[in-house]
């Protein structure tokens, strides 16, 4: 408690600098990777992240220490090769864009991790903090690398929100911006310096094993709640600073943990979330969308039934009789009966169940949609009376007053259906 | 039967198109006068979509040119509308309907500027003529084909453009919107613009358009309807693809190397 207390009251000068980074690092990251991953290039990002490693070796060699400037560029330079091969690839040979992908990855971080192995044997007192690049430590960074990696971070952010027009129609209809003339190769080529930008300001925090969530869980998590590109991009970016802050503090109160893996935890925490209970795309409401659909449609077939009844002269059913007629749904069928009673359209008497006047007309309503869709089966696509209860037994749920107004008009309000019953109508007052 | 016009408001200089070493459009000529309604015609992989895509210059050419207006076509491009097929984007992406009519107007606004009030005014309009105006707010994944359809020709109309070129428009569309999007183009047409669509009904094409083309991989006519609708036109251009043509196309694949090229 008093390790959280200390952390985000920001007493300490230099943990107001890492939230400040991190959070600069969370914004520009969840915009890019928000945009590739709506433009389906989520691997890449992925690529980018592990071929930037052998940049960072390199950069650090040529410096002889760990400074900042050699090895951002050296991790741009590496990612921007691999950048240009994965698309080079793509154009002159016949290789699937999967393949091409894994290859690069594997092959630049295979690579990566042996000038890491062979720098490690050097003896270099400064090679220890490398290690620090494959899974982050956003503790560990000092306040003049913060204003290099923050500095890049604000630049991706500020880039991104003048061209937000420009990288909306690369992402929707590139062939669009081309026939109305805009560059969509410069607009291509610099999304790729952005996107490879994002990687490299991550690489100390987050570090390049983990880097690609930081760029494609924020804005895949914040496409379940929303259908619109600009909330999409803020929302992205909160569940994107959150993580990263959270991620910060649990390396900071235990030590040697790395960050990458914790901002990644609590990620996939928002994503598992999201991905249950958002609404309208969520788990949890489809499945109780779809339950509240089929308790409806067994509420409407009682009713019908009860109705059929009614034809037949019968003054309704026993529960014994209704219980009969769906033999392995009881539990089902005492909740609509339940349900039907409160809805005042069914009346208890004794054991004997009976419309209500108001269950009547509501009754009727189904029966005339299900013989409806019977006749339109049987008239307008030719379908065998005898085929036609079972589609019209779904459908009778689904049809809306419109479609029934539709239905009623090209048949003229007809009387009969196929199989020679009633289709029923209240009576005009 | 390629009848040939004079100050053509497109004019296509024996234009040869190439998809890697694959000729799939061989010396198309033609010219075509301003105010008409304008009809592309023929079989599947005739090479339709291909002619409007170089027009527009989104397919480089192997050989021939393309002149709009009398001039080439990166001088009059803001005087010039496409309408790519409904099935090149995804309709998933999070945008709103008015915000895809909205890109309509990007292009006389140039890079980096933001579409504003007029710009919104515009699009407005444009949902407003293809009768999509209380769709505005919809997300576009929930529209139906000729829904989406609508918001495509919309997006058009906000480039208030003098030349359309449309890549079946009617693909998906029911009868309703189809004779409703024919009577919107027709105004247009009468009102001085020319549109040019890609289309795959004979019959409906005889009634809507003032002008044909027909291509099978090579240009088989283009001229006034009353002329080009004839029996021998129909079977030249469906009548199958010309045997030798396609050996032809599959020896220079074999290859590896387009000789047409340079």
């Amino acid at each position: 408690m008093e390790d959280f207390v200390y952390f985000f009251t920001f007493q300490d000068p230099s943990i107001a600098w890492v939230v400040l980074g991190i959070t600069l690092l969370g914004v520009g990251s969840a915009y890019v990777g928000t945009f590739s991953f709506l433009d389906k290039k989520a691997l890449l990002g992925d690529a980018i992240s592990h071929a930037v490693l052998p940049g960072i070796c390199l950069g650090f060699v040529l410096a002889g220490e760990k400074n900042p400037v050699y090895i951002v560029t050296g991790a741009f330079l590496s990612g921007a090769v691999a950048t240009f091969l994965s698309s080079w690839l793509k154009r002159n040979t016949k290789l699937s864009e999967d393949t091409i992908i894994a290859t690069i990855l594997s092959v630049f971080f295979g690579f990566g991790i042996v000038l890491l192995t062979a720098l490690q044997k050097s003896g270099n007192p400064e090679v220890a903090g490398l290690n620090s690049f494959i899974f982050g430590n956003a503790i560990g960074i000092s306040e003049s690398d913060l204003l290099l990696y923050g500095g890049l971070a604000l630049a991706i952010i500020l880039v991104l929100t003048v061209a937000l027009k420009e990288f909306r129609l690369m992402v929707f209809d590139p062939e669009f911006g081309k026939a109305i003339g805009f560059p969509m190769k410069a607009i291509t080529f610099l999304f790729n310096v952005l996107m490879i930008l994002a990687v490299v300001i991550g690489i100390q925090a987050i570090g390049v094993v983990l880097m690609a969530a930081l760029l494609i869980t924020p804005g895949a998590a914040a496409r379940f709640w929303t259908d619109r590109l600009n909330p999409l991009l803020i929302l992205a970016a909160f569940f994107s600073v959150v993580s990263g802050i959270l991620g910060t503090y649990v390396s900071f109160v235990i030590p040697q943990m790395p960050t990458g893996p914790w901002v990644v935890v609590f990620l996939s925490l928002f994503a598992v979330v999201s991905f249950l209970v958002s609404p309208k795309s969520g788990m949890l409401f489809r499945y109780f969308a779809r339950k509240k659909y089929l308790t409806k449609t067994h509420r409407e077939h009682l009713l019908k039934a009860l109705y059929k009844a009614k034809e037949n002269g019968r003054p309704g059913l026993t529960i014994d009789e209704i219980y009969e007629l769906y033999p392995f749904q009881k539990p089902e069928t005492k909740q609509s009966i339940t349900d039907l009673e409160k809805l005042n359209f069914i009346d208890k008497n004794q054991q004997i169940i009976d419309l209500t006047s108001k269950g009547v007309t509501e009754a009727m309503r189904v029966v005339r949609l299900h013989r409806l869709w019977e006749l339109y089966l049987n008239e307008s696509m030719n379908i065998a009376p005898d085929h036609v209860h079972d589609s019209a037994e779904q459908l009778e749920h689904l049809i809306t007053p419109e479609l029934e107004a539709m239905l009623e008009q090209r048949f003229n309000f007809p009387a009969l259906d196929p199989h020679q019953e009633p289709i029923p109508r209240p009576e005009k007052k | 039967m390629i009848t040939q016009v004079e100050n053509p408001i497109l004019e296509i200089h024996d234009l040869t198109v190439s998809y890697d070493q694959n000729p799939v459009l061989w010396n198309v000529d033609l010219s075509l006068p301003a105010g008409n309604l304008v009809g592309i015609l023929g079989p599947n992989g005739a090479g339709k979509s291909t002619l409007i895509k170089s027009i527009m210059g989104l397919i480089p050419p192997t050989s021939g040119y393309v002149k709009i207006f009398d001039k080439p076509l990166n001088d009059v491009r803001a005087r010039i509308s496409y309408v790519p097929q409904r099935e090149s984007v995804d309709w998933n992406f999070p945008a709103s309907v008015l915000d895809v009519v909205m890109m309509g107007t990007y292009g006389k606004l140039g890079l980096f500027r933001r579409p504003g009030k007029k710009e919104k005014d515009l699009a407005m309009r444009s949902l407003e003529q293809v009768g999509m105006t209380g769709f505005a707010k919809r997300q576009i994944s929930e529209l139906s084909g000729g829904q989406q359809q609508r918001v495509f020709i919309a997006r058009a109309l906000a480039q208030e453009a003098d030349l359309y070129l449309m890549d079946e428009p009617f693909a998906g569309v029911d009868m309703a919107t189809e004779t409703a999007i024919f009577q919107l183009l027709k105004d247009m047409a009468s009102a001085g613009k020319t549109v040019i669509v890609v289309h795959h009904d004979i019959h409906s094409a005889m009634n809507f358009f003032d002008w044909l083309i027909m291509l099978n991989l090579h240009l088989v006519a283009s001229g006034p309807k009353e002329t080009v609708m004839n029996e021998e036109m129909l079977r030249k251009t469906y009548g199958g693809k010309l045997n030798l043509l396609t050996r032809v196309t599959d020896l220079i694949r074999q290859k590896d190397f387009n000789p047409l090229k340079g």
